[in-house]
């Protein structure tokens, strides 16, 4: 206590008032201890202070972000988290349908078009190619694998296609096929979470719940962000594909099926009239809101309006689901049938719900991990049966939306997480029974089409053996920075503060909107 | 003996010795012009407080006007009194302005018209001053003469300000951000760019001359040459700056000029300077090749294989326009009301079509059947502002033509599966905005193509599943615009 014993005044002064006394008293007993103890927690508060809520910002003022211009505001009414707000700008795309190939499609037998590859089918695989490389699979020296099926020209645009896709083929001028994505993740779930949420880690909202976020949703009696998933599993990177993340889960996006009740549970039970059910809501809500005074936990007010919306889409979930309203000419055009459950069914429905209003339609068909381990994963069988599930739906789904005049705001996006690579899997240096590629991070090829989107062109191109990128590569966060402009904003703008980062789906590497793509 | 002067009053000393000092200015300038040479950086560094002294004399000039109107007042004669206090201090600022912005321009390697107007209105300022201050002392009937000559420096003071402006900021300084609609009541064309001077048959012409005058112009340019460096003709290019020339022809490697251009960002060597915008990079594509070949004036437009072209750069970008808040609330208030209780009874069928827009975007298509056309007249007062209608899948009919038809800035309008008629869409044909009708799914027959045609913007016209058969024959104006 040195300190103390130095700042002690040795001589008493007479004048002070007791008061003042009593002050001075005070302050010497503050010692330099007490000051960074109560600092950090100061500190700690102003931090947390600078957190904030999105459902307390200031209005009027506008903030400003790092860049020094205007922020965005997204703060909605507690009770309306789903209402509608403008874009940035005036977007070309007003919602989107995201068809996820789970498992990475191979690119060499659809649309990347290798012929020196087919020539040098068989042979071993130069070693530049493996240099530095890390597989999944793949070791030792594996060999060069040319497409497995057929290639031709086609469409006005000229465009190289495989077989497989006798349906799509027909929509190839609608199309803009980007030969030139590329990812950092070379494992199913990290690179589904790269592509749906831009981080190949967990926690971090999905593209649809950004989305959502930044635009609200049109139909209030519907979620604004709906997944249906096909192919008899669910994809590897699980829920967290369509969760909000750190946005509030009321932006999160929820599973629907196209098979019996849209949503399980949704209907009431049994003796339970609809009215006891909004009697038992009204209650709940009540409670809830009495929470929600107190503690003022946006949870809660998302807990309410996820149990209205709940109720009030047990009438509408059900129509929009209900693919039995499609005349049997439109099922046939989809290949769909409702008595099972299939990616032509959720086809269907992703128009039916586009229709209504629904913001971001997530679809995801599981199977396309075909490294030749069976049969169902090769690319000589499973390859060729997940080629027939989805073509005809996919083509069948773009000619509705393009004769509705609906191609023209609805974004439709098509593609896997990575692609395959240019060599035949050799696991454990084996020669397999079946046909396969390992996972190939390094160039895989989407498409899109639609709202805001060039069709008829291609962007981007691999090497002559299809194995890396040569020309305009396009990194996942700057699909999405395009997707995002497509929609009506920059990228940087709809963001969130968490964790004291202005955090955004692109993530903190700089991202490119590809202009060349838009139309 | 005695000088006269000796005896004068301090007025008369003074006012003899600040004419001295003018005559004395202007004799510099006159035989020391500003040429386009860097110098000392001694006489720069004191050059620089130019731009904090110019404005002293700026703010008394002005003074004077209005110590002499309140000074009118019975109740402050004594105002007047300080104008012969404010004229000596004006003359003084104005002399030490003008000295300083002579060293300035002198060493800073200004040259050019501006700059010489600039100074000579600054010398002449001083003089001006002294003039009015002389009026006013010697002239005892001071009511023609004086208000003339102050009002007289008073223009001057103002002319020889804005010249300095567009000095540092730009010839367009002022305009620059004018509203639209004040450019246009001034005569001023918004966001033409400029022309090429030259022949365009030739590359010179064609490529070259644009990128010098877009990004070089405003200080190597007609009005100021930096560096004694000209950039807006051949001529004067090939000629180079004060150290020479700038472009070895057919060296592009060894010319100055490109070198200058492709230095990083943060070199103070680079160009333009880093407050302005840099050469795109295939405008540097251009200006290499172009050198390369020999960078003649009378090379053909299409002379060298592969050269980029000025219209698309080699990576496109895309630009977020900037939303001003005070300005979106003011082209939003003429309507905020109706549109926010609108809003409230129909929620999301409404909003604006962007964050800076005013304009309006409608979408009634999750209401479905629940929507009609009692509810759609609820939007009369606003249907003007409408660029974006999606009824598709409504109850509406054909009651509601006339709304639709008053929706005149509509670039696209969805009616597909609604029940609206021929008799409905004849009634669109003033939309002379839409670029996209959709009527999937109706009852419209061929007839209404006769509509349609009237529609100058029109590119889509959905008509699957209606009475026009796929086959239908159409005119050679909606040819490739019907999407069934």
């Amino acid at each position: 206590m040195s300190d103390f014993a130095k700042t002690k005044d040795p001589s008493p002064v007479p004048a002070r008032t007791l008061h003042r006394e009593e002050r001075f008293a005070l302050l010497q007993a503050q010692t330099r201890r007490h000051f960074l103890r109560s600092f950090t927690a100061g500190v700690g508060s102003m931090f947390l202070g600078s957190l904030g809520s999105p459902f307390v910002s200031s209005v009027g003022a506008a903030e400003r972000g790092v860049d020094g211009t205007p922020k965005l505001e997204f703060a909605r009414d507690p009770s309306h988290p789903l209402s509608v707000l403008p874009p940035q700008f005036a977007g070309r795309a007003k919602r989107i349908i995201y068809l996820h190939m789970a498992g990475a499609p191979s690119q060499l037998e659809l649309f990347d078009y290798k012929p020196d590859l087919t020539r040098l089918d068989g042979q071993q695989c130069p070693a530049s190619f493996l240099a530095g490389k890390r597989f999944a699979f793949i070791s030792g020296v594996p060999k060069l694998l040319g497409a497995q099926y057929p290639f031709h020209q086609t469409g006005k645009s000229g465009q190289w296609i495989s077989d497989r896709l006798p349906h799509l083929e027909k929509h190839i001028d609608d199309l803009c096929l980007i030969k030139s994505m590329r990812t950092d993740q070379f494992n199913h779930a990290p690179a589904q979470l790269l592509v749906q949420t831009g981080n190949a880690r967990l926690g971090y909202p999905s593209m649809g719940s950004w989305v959502i976020y930044g635009l609200g949703t049109e139909n209030q009696n519907l979620p604004g962000f709906i997944v249906l998933v096909s192919g008899g599993n669910q994809p590897d990177g699980g829920k967290q594909l369509w969760g909000s993340g750190f946005l509030p889960s009321v932006y999160q996006g929820v599973q629907c099926r196209s098979h019996g009740e849209p949503v399980l549970y949704l209907e009431n039970p049994p003796d339970v009239s609809r009215q006891l059910r909004r009697r038992m809501l009204d209650a709940v809500d009540e409670i809830n809101r009495q929470a929600y005074a107190e503690f003022e936990n946006p949870e809660t007010v998302t807990r309410i309006a996820q149990y209205e919306m709940a109720f009030r889409m047990q009438m509408d979930a059900t129509d929009a689901m209900d693919i039995h309203k499609e005349s049997p000419a439109v099922l046939a055009a989809y290949g769909a049938n409702p008595a099972e459950s299939s990616f032509a069914n959720n086809c269907v429905v992703a128009r039916r719900l586009a229709e209504r209003g629904v913001r971001f339609i997530q679809l995801y068909h599981w199977g396309w991990d075909d490294h030749g381990t069976s049969a169902k994963d090769s690319l000589n069988i499973g390859f060729a049966d997940r080629c027939r599930e989805t073509d005809q739906p996919i083509a069948a789904l773009l000619t509705d939306l393009k004769q509705r005049g609906m191609l023209e705001d609805t974004l439709v996006v098509w593609g896997g997480e990575f692609g395959r690579t240019s060599m035949r899997e050799n696991r454990n240096g084996q020669v397999m029974q079946f046909i396969g590629r390992d996972h190939n991070p390094g160039a895989f090829t989407i498409w899109m089409a639609g709202g805001g989107i060039k069709p008829g062109i291609c962007y981007g191109e691999t090497d002559a053996m299809g194995y890396e990128i040569v020309k305009d590569p396009v990194e996942v966060r700057d699909l999405h920075a395009t997707i995002l402009y497509a929609l009506g904003f920059d990228h940087h703008k709809l963001n969130y503060s968490f964790q004291g980062l202005e955090q955004k789906l692109t993530s903190v590497k700089p991202a490119r909107v590809v202009a060349e793509v838009l139309a | 003996m005695t000088f006269p002067v000796r005896q004068a009053p301090w007025r008369l000393r003074l006012g003899l010795l600040a004419l001295a000092l003018i005559l004395l200015l202007s004799t510099l300038l006159a035989l020391f012009p500003p040429d386009g040479v860097e110098r000392a950086s001694l006489a720069q560094f004191i050059g620089r407080f130019h731009l904090l002294t110019v404005h002293l004399p700026i703010a008394l000039v002005l003074l004077v006007p209005v110590l002499e109107w309140a000074g009118r007042n019975p109740r402050f004669p004594h105002l007047r009194e300080t104008v012969d206090f404010v004229w000596p201090l004006a003359i003084f600022s104005s002399l030490a302005a003008a000295t300083l912005g002579w060293c300035l321009a002198r060493s800073g390697a200004y040259s050019g018209r501006l700059v010489t107007q600039h100074m000579w209105g600054g010398a002449s300022l001083a003089a001006a001053c002294w003039l009015c201050w002389m009026l006013r002392g010697y002239f005892h009937d001071p009511r023609l003469a004086y208000p003339l000559a102050l009002a007289a420096t008073v223009a001057l003071v103002s002319w020889t300000g804005y010249r300095g402006g567009q000095l540092s900021q730009g010839e367009n300084h002022l305009t620059e951000y004018m509203p639209a609609g004040l450019k246009d009541l001034f005569g001023l064309s918004s966001g033409s760019t400029p022309l090429p001077r030259s022949n365009p048959a030739y590359f010179y012409g064609a490529h070259v001359e644009p990128i010098f005058i877009t990004h070089c112009d405003s200080c190597h340019g007609p009005d100021k040459q930096k560096g004694r460096l000209r950039l807006d003709t051949y001529e004067s290019l090939m000629r180079g700056g004060k150290h020479g020339p700038v472009i070895k022809a057919g060296n592009a490697k060894g010319s100055e000029l490109l070198r200058r251009v492709t230095l990083s960002r943060s070199d103070d060597d680079a160009m333009p300077p880093q407050a302005k915008s840099p050469l795109a990079p295939n405008e540097v594509k251009l200006l290499e090749l172009w050198i390369a070949a020999g960078a003649s004036s009378t090379l053909p437009a299409d002379g060298i294989k592969g050269a980029p072209t000025n219209e698309v750069p080699a990576v496109a970008e895309v630009t977020f326009p900037e939303i001003d808040p005070a300005t979106v609330t003011k082209l939003r208030a003429p309507l905020a009301q109706e549109v926010s209780q609108l809003q409230q009874r129909f929620p999301g069928l409404l909003d604006y079509e962007s964050r800076g827009s005013a304009f309006l975007t409608l979408d009634a298509s999750a209401l479905g059947p629940k929507f009609g056309d009692d509810d759609l007249a609820a939007l009369k007062p606003i249907s003007a502002q409408i660029v974006s209608a999606d009824l598709s899948r409504t109850a509406i009919t054909d009651r509601s033509a006339p709304l639709l038809a008053a929706m005149k800035h509509a670039r696209v309008l969805r009616l597909n599966e609604t029940r609206i008629t021929d008799a409905g869409v004849a009634s669109l044909g003033g939309l002379d905005q839409l670029e996209s009708l959709d009527l999937y799914g109706t009852a419209v027959t061929p007839a209404c193509l006769k509509t349609t045609e009237s529609l100058p913007k029109l590119r889509h016209l959905y008509a699957g599943a209606t009475k026009i058969p796929a086959d239908t024959p159409v005119s050679d104006i909606m040819k490739g615009k019907l999407v069934f």
